[in-house]
Formats: C-alpha cells, sequence, structure tokens
C-alpha cells in the first residue's frame, strides 16, 4: 500500500514541476511564435468546416462572421455540416447559402453514426483543398483569423493547427468566471509552453486546422472517439506530423452556464482522453515512430491528465489508511515535511499558473477569483474520476460510448 | 466564559479566519469590475496600413483648410479638436518659414502639405507630418509618423519611430533607422546600413537591385508536379543535404541541420529544425522555414514564405516572391545584403539591417 502511495506522490510531484515549469517558461523564456508574422502570401485554397447539430441559436453568428473575414476571394469554402439537426439549423444554413452563393457550400447529413468525427468524417467527400480549418458552431472568428491559422501549413512539418479559444460569456456567473480562468492558464500557459518547448500542444478541434494530405495519412477522423481532436494530436505525431499552437490566433466561444452541463462536457472531455491514453499511450512512450523523447514525455504526460483525478482520490484515500495504521516511515517526519513542502508548492502549481497567465494577458482584478477554483477543482475531479468509473464499467459490460452535445446559451437572433 | 462558548468562539474566529482571503473574491464577484470578454483584435488584424489609413482620416477635416492654403499660397496654423496644434503648408518651400529652421530644432506641431513638402536636415518632428505631394526630407531628421501621398524620400541617418506610409514609392538614403511599420502602395527601397523593423510593398530593394524578368524558377512539367495538390513528404531525422545541381519535386523536412547545394532546385517548400543554409542560385518553389538560423546564398529564388526563428542573412541577388505571388520574410534578426528583393513583407522582429554585398 505505502508503495502505491510513493507512486501516487511521485507522479503528482512529477505534474506539479510540470506547472511550474511551463509557467515559468511562458514567464521568462523564449516565446515561439514563428508564423504569425505570415501577412503576405499567396494564400492557399481553404474549406472551412462549421460542425452544426442544433445550433440554430448560434449558427448564424459564425456564418456572418465567416462572411467577413479577410482572405482571398474565391480561395475559402464554407461548409456547413448540420449533423441530424432537427431544429432551426437547416433553414438558417440554407439562407445563408441563398445569400452567399458560391461561398458556402451546405452538408446535410441526416442519420448515420452521432458524433462530431462521424459528421466530419462524412463531409470529407466534399472537401478537396490540402488546407481544412475546423469550427464548432458557437464561435465567432475574428477578421484576420482564418489567415493566421492557415500560415503554419506554409511549414511542410505541420500537420494541425491549434489556435486560442476565449470565452465570450464571462460575466454570466461564477461557473463562467471560472471556466475562463481555466482556459486562461490552459491556452496561455499550458499550450504556448508547449509550443515555446516544441512539446506536444494539442489539438482542440476547434478554432483549428489540419492538413488533408496528413489527415489521408493518418487514416481520417476516427469515429470512435468521443475527443476526434486528441485523437487527431496524437495520431498526427506518431505520423511525425506537428500540431503547433497559435497563441494570437484567438477566437470567442459560449462556456457553459450551468454546473450540469459543465459536467457533462468534463465527462466525455475525460473519457474521450481516457481513451486515446489508453489506444495510444503505451505506443507513444516505447513505439517506433518519428516522436522525440521530449515529445513522448510530455505526449505521455499530456494523455494521463484526466487519469490524475481518480489517481490522486486514490492518493488520499491510501494517505488516510497509512495515517490510521502508522505505517508512516520514520513516525511520519518524512511525511511531515513531504506534505509541508507540497502545501506550500504543490498546491500552488495550477493557481500560479492561472494567475500567471492572468498577468500575461494583462486582466488584474479577476485573477480575485483565484480562490474559488478550489470549487472548480472539487467539482472536475469528482466528475472525472466518475467518468473513468462509468468508463471502466462500460467496458465490462461492453456498453458503447455516447457522444454528447454541450448545450448552448445564446439567445435566437 | 463557560467552555462551550469558548469553543463557539473558537470555531468561528477560525471560521472568520479562512473567510478572510476569500473576502477580495466576495467582491470582485459581485461586482464584476473584471467581468468582460478579452480583448481580442477582431477588425484590422494587424494590417501594417491600420495607422496611416487611421491618420489620413484624422487629418480629413483639414482638407479644406490645405486647398484654401495651395490656392492662396500661404500658410495657416490652429488646433485640431483633440488639442493638437497643426501647421498647413500650401507651397513646397513654405518649410522654409517654419520656425524650426536651425539644427537641432523640435518641432512640437502636427504637419500637412496640401502639396509637395521639402524638409530642412537636423530637425525632430514630435507629430506626424502629411504631404499631400512628393515629400523630402532633410538629412538627420526625426520623424515620429510620415503619410506621403505620392513619394516619400528620407535623407540619410534619417529616424522614422513608429510608421510611415507612401502612396508612391518609399525610400530612404544610407544609415536611416526605420523603427516602426515602413509601408508603400509600389516599391519600397533602402540604401546600406539602413535599420528597419517591418516594411511592407509590392517591391521592396535594398541597394542597387539588377532587374530581370520576373523569375521562373522551374520549368512547366516540375511546376505541374508541385502544384497538383498533395505533394510527397522526404522526412529525415537528423541533418540532410540536398546536393549541388539536383532537383528535388517534394516537400523536404530536416529535423537536424539542412544543406542545400548551389543550383539545386526544390518543387516544394523545405523545413529545418535546426540551421539552414542555402548555396547559390538555389530556386525554391515554396517556403523555407527554419528552427533556427538561416543562410540564403546569393542569386536565389524562393517563391514562398520565408521564417527564421532566429536569424536571417541574404544575400545579394536573392529574390522573395515575386509581383505575381508576394510573400513574406521574417525573422527576429534579418540581414539583408544589397541587392536583394522581396515582394511583399520584410519583417524583423528585433532587428534588421541592410548591409553591404
Amino acid at each position: 500500500m505505502i508503495y502505491v502511495l510513493y507512486f501516487i506522490v511521485f507522479v503528482i510531484c512529477v505534474y506539479t514541476a510540470r506547472h511550474y515549469w511551463f509557467t515559468l517558461n511562458r514567464l521568462f523564456g523564449f516565446q515561439r511564435h514563428p508564423y504569425i508574422d505570415i501577412d503576405t502570401a499567396s494564400w492557399p485554397l481553404v474549406t472551412v468546416l462549421v460542425a452544426a447539430h442544433n445550433e440554430e441559436k448560434v449558427i448564424s453568428n459564425i456564418l456572418s462572421a465567416l462572411m467577413t473575414v479577410k482572405y482571398p476571394e474565391g480561395q475559402m469554402l464554407v461548409i456547413p455540416v448540420n449533423d441530424r439537426s432537427t431544429d432551426g439549423t437547416r433553414v438558417i444554413i440554407d439562407d445563408f447559402v441563398e445569400r452567399f452563393p458560391g461561398r458556402i457550400q451546405p452538408f446535410h447529413r441526416a442519420g448515420g453514426k452521432g458524433g462530431k468525427a462521424a459528421a466530419l468524417k462524412d463531409a470529407m467527400e466534399l472537401v478537396t483543398t490540402e488546407v481544412i480549418l475546423i469550427f464548432d458552431a458557437d464561435y465567432i472568428p475574428g477578421a484576420g483569423l482564418i489567415k493566421q491559422l492557415v500560415a503554419p501549413f506554409f511549414d511542410p512539418e505541420v500537420g494541425g493547427v491549434m489556435g486560442r479559444v476565449v470565452p465570450l460569456n464571462v460575466g454570466t456567473n461564477l461557473l463562467t468566471r471560472l471556466l475562463d480562468l481555466e482556459r486562461t492558464g490552459g491556452y496561455q500557459v499550458d499550450q504556448q509552453a508547449r509550443m515555446n518547448l516544441r512539446l506536444v500542444p494539442q489539438h482542440g478541434g476547434t478554432v483549428a486546422g489540419v492538413r488533408l494530405s496528413a489527415l489521408r495519412e493518418i487514416g481520417g477522423w476516427n469515429d470512435q472517439s468521443l475527443t476526434e481532436d486528441t485523437d487527431l494530436t496524437y495520431r498526427l505525431l506518431l505520423h511525425g506530423w506537428k500540431t503547433v499552437y497559435q497563441n494570437r490566433s484567438e477566437c470567442y466561444e459560449e462556456v457553459p452556464e450551468t454546473w450540469a452541463v459543465r459536467i457533462k462536457q468534463i465527462m466525455r472531455w475525460a473519457k474521450g482522453h481516457n481513451q486515446a491514453m489508453v489506444t495510444y499511450g503505451l505506443r507513444l512512450l516505447l513505439g517506433k515512430h518519428r516522436a522525440t523523447l521530449r515529445e513522448r514525455i510530455d505526449g505521455a504526460l499530456l494523455l494521463g491528465v484526466y487519469a490524475m483525478a481518480p489517481v490522486t482520490l486514490l492518493g488520499w484515500a491510501l494517505a488516510l489508511a497509512v495515517f490510521f495504521r502508522g505505517v508512516a516511515p520514520l513516525h511520519g517526519v518524512i511525511a511531515l515535511f513531504a506534505l509541508t513542502a507540497y502545501a506550500a508548492l504543490g498546491n500552488l502549481a495550477a493557481f500560479f499558473e492561472i494567475a500567471a497567465a492572468a498577468r500575461l494577458d494583462g486582466t488584474r482584478k479577476r485573477i480575485c477569483l483565484l480562490p474559488f477554483l478550489i470549487l472548480g477543482f472539487a467539482v472536475s475531479i469528482f466528475s472525472v474520476s466518475r467518468a473513468a468509473l462509468s468508463q471502466v464499467s462500460d467496458l465490462v459490460t461492453g456498453a458503447e460510448l455516447h457522444w454528447d452535445k454541450t448545450e448552448r446559451f445564446r439567445k435566437v437572433l | 466564559m463557560n467552555s462551550s462558548l469558548a469553543v463557539a468562539a473558537l470555531i468561528l474566529f477560525v471560521s472568520l479566519m479562512l473567510m478572510l482571503p476569500l473576502v477580495p473574491a466576495f467582491v470582485e464577484l459581485r461586482r464584476k469590475s473584471d467581468a468582460s470578454p478579452l480583448n481580442v483584435v477582431q477588425q484590422h488584424a494587424g494590417e501594417i496600413r491600420h495607422f496611416a489609413n487611421s491618420f489620413r482620416t484624422y487629418i480629413q477635416v483639414l482638407e479644406p483648410t490645405l486647398q484654401q492654403c495651395v490656392a492662396s499660397g500661404t500658410t495657416a496654423s490652429g488646433i485640431l479638436s483633440d488639442g493638437v496644434e497643426y501647421l498647413a503648408l500650401g507651397r513646397c518651400d513654405d518649410s522654409q518659414t517654419l520656425p524650426i529652421q536651425q539644427p537641432g530644432a523640435v518641432c512640437p506641431v502636427t504637419i500637412a502639405s496640401g502639396s509637395d513638402l521639402v524638409l530642412p536636415p537636423e530637425i525632430t518632428f514630435l507629430r506626424d507630418v502629411y504631404a499631400g505631394g512628393q515629400f523630402r526630407g532633410g538629412d538627420s531628421n526625426s520623424y515620429r509618423a510620415i503619410l506621403g501621398e505620392k513619394n516619400v524620400h528620407l535623407g540619410h541617418s534619417s529616424r522614422v519611430s513608429r510608421w510611415a506610409h507612401a502612396v508612391g514609392e518609399f525610400s530612404a538614403e544610407h544609415d536611416c533607422e526605420l523603427s516602426g511599420r515602413i509601408s508603400s502602395d509600389t516599391c519600397i527601397r533602402l540604401q546600406g546600413a539602413c535599420n528597419f523593423l517591418r516594411l511592407n510593398a509590392p517591391q521592396i530593394e535594398t541597394g542597387h537591385v539588377m532587374h530581370g524578368e520576373d523569375s521562373t524558377l522551374l520549368n512547366s512539367e516540375d511546376d505541374t508536379n508541385a502544384s497538383s495538390g498533395v505533394v510527397q513528404r522526404f522526412l529525415h531525422d537528423g541533418d540532410f543535404e540536398v546536393h549541388a545541381g539536383e532537383l528535388v519535386t517534394g516537400n523536404i523536412v530536416a529535423r537536424g541541420k539542412l544543406q542545400i547545394g548551389a543550383g539545386a532546385r526544390i518543387c516544394g517548400s523545405v523545413k529545418s529544425v535546426g540551421d539552414m543554409i542555402l548555396g547559390a542560385g538555389v530556386s525554391v518553389q515554396g517556403s523555407l522555414i527554419s528552427g533556427k538560423q538561416m543562410l540564403i546564398g546569393p542569386d536565389c529564388n524562393v517563391n514562398g514564405p520565408i521564417i527564421a526563428e532566429r536569424a536571417l542573412h541574404i544575400s545579394a541577388g536573392t529574390r522573395c516572391g515575386s509581383l505575381q505571388h508576394p510573400t513574406t520574410v521574417s525573422a527576429p534578426r534579418i540581414e539583408a545584403e544589397e541587392g536583394v528583393a522581396v515582394f511583399g513583407t520584410l519583417w524583423a522582429r528585433e532587428h534588421g539591417e541592410v548591409v553591404a554585398s
């Protein structure tokens, strides 16, 4: 029991060190934004896929925004992927098609397997361009975003591109404010540090791009995956393609406004991520492929982030058991020192990362909300652990993974 | 005090102490003083002419005054709506009447000329300068910003701290320091020892450029192979070398250093994670990307974007892009020898310099 606990403590320390490494890199290290200066070029043909399943509340916003972006005329085709919508999504899309002839080609999908990956997979029959951009329907791209996301594809090593997601409905309630802080830390520090350090920036499946030839080489979209973005990141990596992160390619999104929707969302992410961990973890660490040593280590740690929630809960349970059975070595002196050190440094790591991110963003007062993140973390740790347990039980019972769409909160225009 | 009360007081005290760090959080949650979405630049999107366009709009209120000055051959002065003082000039020699003739003088007002503008040397202009016609600055002048509706010419050792835009040609004599955004709708010409950061024009030339026809990088058959959509990718885990005169059809990715021999032709794009060295006369149809330093030899032709993450040296006779295919050349530090032509954007994040070949 004590050795399991040692192992868990060691893994937690590794993640703690990783948090500090990333944050210090963002604060003091060399920042890589190699493609952001490409403002003049012979811009290639690009297809923009907009994944939409019952998105009548938001679809018109993104289509309007895409019709006003700065990209050479005739070089961009928008394909709204209407995945079995039962609301007014189809009508809205068809209206846009009429208003902007030749610029939007709808893909209405009436049946087939559920899930974003399955819908994108089917929509690929319409795609002929080498560069593909993907947006979820609740995103609102700015004028220069398409060029910024296309620019990295001039690098022949790049297979995938990820932009930065910025919550739009920040001020709605405590949850949206906490999610705003989490997103800030995740993108401004985590993703950019991975980019700086040539590790594994994660493809997010939205505000993102993929190279058609790379996608074909890795076998296309994986409709078995709950998180096609994580799946894509690792398959690209294993085939020698890089995913790059563009921190200055920002795009507004809508974050969940109720805890129920948030829990559902994070449980889906956890299941998909764990699925990728089981599928690619060992192969990434030990297999023969083109990833570098640092990519293997970082990629494995990234795969394990959602598994850390149940592991941490187990660690707490073991720590209690060890304490009450009195088996701590050296009469608990080491444990006491370790606990004190962790309370001072370890717990602080995630908060330090988010505070640093907020500072980099130039925001001030929202850092005050940092203590409330404990609440967000607590909800996440139990939801993610629950997802992991249900995943294990699904494995035993042979139940199929189920894809849940995230509910939207925007008012219909 | 009985013991129950003491315990209750202790619990209350501890609870209050625990709540203390949360006070700012509760205050912010209630006040929502920083609850708006992060300000994402949505519209002008880094457009190099943004400041020039804004200034043109800003100065439009002076249009009638300028027309009047030009028609009557007089000068006028006044204060703009935001409190900035201006001087409107009607004749090209009006600057001789400015109260700033002595070397080292500082001109604190916005200068707007309805026609050509010729400025005396060794003056510091603290406000923006507008020329409705040709602009010719004296030697060793220092400008905040310049907008010229025709050609803009800077005398030697001049300095621009924010931006300059010429509708016509922008040219700078030797030893100029161009710290901000410099753009032209036709051409930018920089002489030796000029420093720059961000340049944008259909054609940018350093020193004297030998003008030939727009380069035909590859013959039509090669071109067809390379542009037919998906091109083959050659991935090399270590250092790699393309031999002199070799023709490669496909994209090359080297995870180490990459050397391309003289006269080689690449129908595709090239990436090296380490340093990249191009010999003389190399042609690349796509882009050149280096994770570290890049050295482009003399008389090379590159069609696509050129990015070096650390430093870039471009030798004389090299052409980056073409009039038909404008491109971007970018690195934190750029040295461009005299005789280099770039079609599009030349962007040095930290320091760019025209050096002798």
